[in-house]
């Protein structure tokens, strides 16, 4: 399992590693055809929940048997929904591949969704207490669930089925305990998608896990209100921590229009943001114009003056020869990191794409001094990163700066 | 039972200062017969921690007329400020004679990783550095500037230009690949000058950036050459992050490397080694092929080799120290700065050359380290300060100097008050190993701020020779663990 910039290590077995990996294999295989026979005789008990738990302690990437896992909560252990509670009214649960592995005759009896009590059972008319009593012990179960998954996590940080199982388990914490219970969960939820992004900044799992947590804060369903605020203050934190944190520049574009909306922004304020977001760009490409993060952040606001059809952005009501003022700054101060910063192809490219741009504000075709700026700085980019010559060639053609390759007598 | 003396010991050990102890270390599995000694009621010997009363023991056996005035340590005195409340009983304070900092790349953390003995010592993280700011104007305070030593620093420090950032910026780069062919070509024409006329000539830093640059190298005198900065800057930037976000050096709770002598010692316990406390060598008697000690235990016993300090002394230099209690938390220095990053115990303060001393007087350096009561060396709301500058006649009225205009820079309601002084001046005579036949004469303690690996080597020479007739699979300091790990086992239960 690999993160950022640690490699694989190959180990190097003995004989005697060799052999107690054969018996742990046999036992492991034990294992696995014990949960499969038992899930194929749809025998969703607590002693094949507690089989899951030993396999996926050995092998957490095996997505059935989380579905197993699934079952036998639903199944067995979970309370079962008393008449008219949510549950009972429920779309099949949102887990991914309810269906099971092995077709068997007796599956049609044990669909993934909670069967609702016949009117002659014992929890038909049920009194407050029992029904509390089952609220009671679902969140133990869900909470100790939840516990299980941690040390799973941490040993394998992206695997999906364990993020995956997770969310499940939270969902149906939102559909079994009072609003107030289940939102304390989810809020921690989100002390642990910070917690997996302190050990890796650029896990996308996790980022992605947070935005979804997030999501769900707000939502009514936990009668929740905008977290756009804080989840931007978070980039910031990420950002100073690591520039090179893509994700949390991502995150961070795609939380100002939000923002700027929530804000009741004016013009004149959706403006002093754009200045200080380009500032603050402006201060990262400073101290670090190789980083391919950092220049796509000051693309997409550098779009933002450039287009104005079609989405929302920053600051929507500049005038064309506010756009140029600004673009022609930003030029300038790139420029400048050439006086210090040698061949750093970034800085090339950025040049040369809003150059491009600065042309398409104005509506016209490069001048003459952009050509010849044009012209060095393709020479530069096909020094600096021969790999994409065609590439570089290309834009040659397309801005009109090629020179005949041949000509024709 | 065998008396000490009818036993032939492979070697005897003087001293329980960090060197030896870490030859007991290296030495705990090798099944030799050794005695390790020291005259100290404690261990750690040059090394120790002391509570107040050992330090005023100290003290006194320093200023003893009978003692040479020309040991290790000289000139020591302890000062109660007047009007000073608040000083806890003595055992609630460990004042470490060596405080040195540990880089997260140094050489001994991997050796004690590597013999297993670093599980025994806490290792705390040494956070910022910062180079003391004398006001500009007379009605303003002092100021901390903290020293950025990563892209992210560099990049969130509002002080700095935009293009003395770019320099510096550069110089980082440069660095961290200061051993490549390129820039080889830059630097060794100049190796030999001072590194502050480099980073001018070169990377055009001005004076402020120059500074930081000096006080990150923890150099003494200020004038560190170019060589030797650009391999403890590249020590200190590769060892960022190392064992966690935000920190390059770490610190052993409970008294530095006192700590490390005295987990040391514990593993030559264990190994079989015999320790003696309070126990001096009153005679030494050589033969041929074993030498005689007489303690003053009344036993006299007999070894092969007798490693103990030198006793060669020198004739002047060396360091003056103060070891301030301050009664405040000193929160405002211990801030982690980064997510994720651990709450620092130790934090550094530079006094850069030439600022500290009356105008027109041109000084050396001063350096504060800061330990925080996590450190274990005080109790909780108070700091122990550990300065360090070079000894000359006013020496000691600078550090005075130095510690009043740091307390002054502190933002806390009032200037916090200093509890107890102690100060005391330390030379090193020896700086290589001497051998004298059966006498292996290791190198006084080093006075760097930050642990000099190259104080390994004697050590290992040592050990070396002891063990010329072992197997030579041997290798120094790597120890298997003594109970194999059951975890992975359980899973398959």
């Amino acid at each position: 399992m690999s993160q950022h910039g640690i490699a694989r290590s190959t180990r190097v077995r003995t004989e005697e590693q060799k052999l107690l990996e054969i018996e742990r294999i046999k036992k492991y295989r034990a294992l696995e055809d014990q949960v499969r026979s038992r899930a194929s005789r749809t025998d969703y008990t607590a002693e094949l929940f507690h089989l899951t738990s030993q396999l996926l302690r050995l092998n957490p990437e095996y997505y059935t048997t989380w579905n197993v896992r699934r079952r036998c909560l639903i199944s067995s252990l979970l309370s079962k929904p008393s008449p008219g509670s949510s549950l009972s009214r429920a779309s099949p649960s949102s887990s991914p591949a309810a269906t099971p592995t092995r077709p068997s005759a007796s599956s049609s009896s044990s669909s993934s969704t909670a069967i609702p009590p016949s009117p002659g059972s014992p929890t038909a008319g049920t009194s407050g207490t029992t029904a509390e009593a089952g609220q009671t012990k679902d969140a133990e179960i869900l909470t100790s669930e939840l516990t299980f998954t941690i040390p799973l996590l941490i040993d394998s940080p992206k695997c999906y089925w364990i993020w995956n199982y997770r969310l499940w388990i939270l969902q149906q914490i939102i559909e079994r305990l009072p609003i107030a219970a289940a939102r304390q969960v989810w809020e921690d939820e989100l002390g642990l998608a910070s917690k997996m992004l302190n050990k890796d900044r650029r896990n996308f799992h996790a980022w992605g896990y947070r935005r979804q947590v997030v999501e769900k804060l707000e939502s009514a369903v936990l009668e929740g209100q905008s977290m756009v605020e804080p989840e931007f203050a978070y980039t910031d934190k990420m950002i100073r921590t690591d520039l090179s944190n893509f994700s949390a520049w991502h995150r961070r574009s795609k939380l100002i229009p939000r923002l700027l909306d929530e804000r009741r922004a004016d013009d004149a304020s959706r403006r002093a943001f754009l200045d200080k977001e380009l500032a603050l760009i402006r201060e990262a490409l400073n101290v670090g114009p190789e980083d391919q993060s950092l220049w796509y952040y000051h693309q997409y606001l550098v779009l933002n003056l450039v287009t104005t059809a079609g989405r929302p952005t920053i600051a929507p009501a500049l005038a064309t020869e506010d756009r140029v003022t600004y673009l022609t700054r930003e030029l300038v101060d790139i420029k400048d990191l050439l006086e210090d910063y040698v061949g750093v192809k970034l800085i090339y490219e950025a040049l040369m794409e809003y150059t491009m741009y600065m042309c398409q504000l104005e509506e016209r075709k490069p001048d003459a001094d952009e050509r010849a700026q044009l012209i060095e700085w393709l020479r530069q980019l096909k020094k600096l990163d021969p790999m994409r010559k065609g590439r570089w060639e290309d834009a040659e053609r397309d801005y009109g700066l090629a020179e005949p390759r041949f000509t024709i007598t | 039972m065998e008396s000490l003396g009818d036993t032939l010991w492979d070697v005897v050990i003087y001293g329980t200062g960090l060197q030896q102890s870490l030859l007991a270390l290296s030495l705990s599995r090798s099944g030799k017969k050794i005695l390790h000694l020291d005259p100290n009621d404690y261990y750690g010997g040059p090394d120790a921690a002391l509570s107040l009363q050992e330090t005023e023991a100290w003290v006194e056996h320093i200023s003893h007329p009978a003692n040479p005035a020309t040991g290790v340590f000289r000139s020591s005195s302890i000062t109660k400020p007047d009007g000073a409340t608040g000083l806890s009983f003595p055992r609630a304070y460990s004042l470490a004679l060596a405080p040195q900092v540990i880089h997260a790349r140094s050489t001994l953390l991997s050796q004690l990783v590597s013999s297993r003995a670093y599980r025994q010592v806490e290792f705390l993280a040494v956070g910022s550095f910062f180079v003391f700011n004398p006001p500009s104007t007379p009605d303003e305070k002092p100021s901390l500037a903290r020293i950025p030593s990563t892209r992210e620093d560099v990049f969130s420090e509002p002080t700095i230009s935009m293009k003395a950032k770019r320099g510096l910026i550069k110089f980082l780069k440069f660095v961290l690949d200061y051993e490549g062919e390129s820039q080889r070509d830059v630097w060794t024409p100049h190796a030999d000058g001072q590194l502050t006329d480099f980073l001018q000539k070169q990377f055009n830093l001005d004076a402020q950036l120059q500074a930081y640059v000096v006080a990150l190298t923890l150099s003494l005198d200020g004038k560190i050459s170019t060589k030797d900065g650009l391999a403890i800057i590249y020590r200190h930037l590769t060892s960022m992050g190392l064992f966690g976000p935000g920190f390059a050096a770490v610190y052993p709770k409970w008294g530095g490397l006192s700590e490390i002598a005295q987990v040391a010692c514990r593993a030559g316990a264990v190994g079989g080694a015999v320790y003696m406390l309070g126990t001096s060598i009153q005679k030494l008697e050589t033969r041929e092929s074993e030498i005689e000690l007489h303690l003053s235990s009344g036993d006299v016993v007999k070894t092969q080799l007798l490693v103990r300090n030198d006793e060669i002394t020198d004739d002047g230099s060396g360091v003056s120290r103060m070891v301030a209690v301050v009664r405040s938390t000193l929160k405002e220095l211990f801030e982690p700065l980064v997510e994720g990053a651990p709450l620092p115990a130790v934090a550094v303060v530079a006094f850069p050359r030439g600022l500290v001393g009356d105008d027109g007087t041109p000084t050396n350096p001063v350096y504060l380290f800061a330990h925080s009561s996590d450190t274990g060396e005080c109790p909780v709301g108070q700091c122990v300060l550990y300065l360090t500058t070079l000894r000359t006649s006013d020496s000691k009225k600078f550090l005075n100097k130095a510690l009043n205009c740091f307390l002054e820079s502190i933002n806390e309601g009032q200037k916090p008050q200093s509890l107890y002084q102690l100060y005391y001046e330390q030379a090193r005579g020896a700086v290589e190993s001497r051998a004298e036949g059966l006498i292996h004469n290791l190198p006084d303690a080093s006075l760097s701020l930050s642990f000099d690996d190259s104080t390994l080597e004697p050590m290992k020479a040592v050990w070396e020779k002891m063990l010329s007739d072992a197997p030579a699979e041997a290798e120094y300091m790597v120890f298997p663990d003594r109970d194999v790990g059951q975890d992975e086992e359980e899973l398959y239960d």
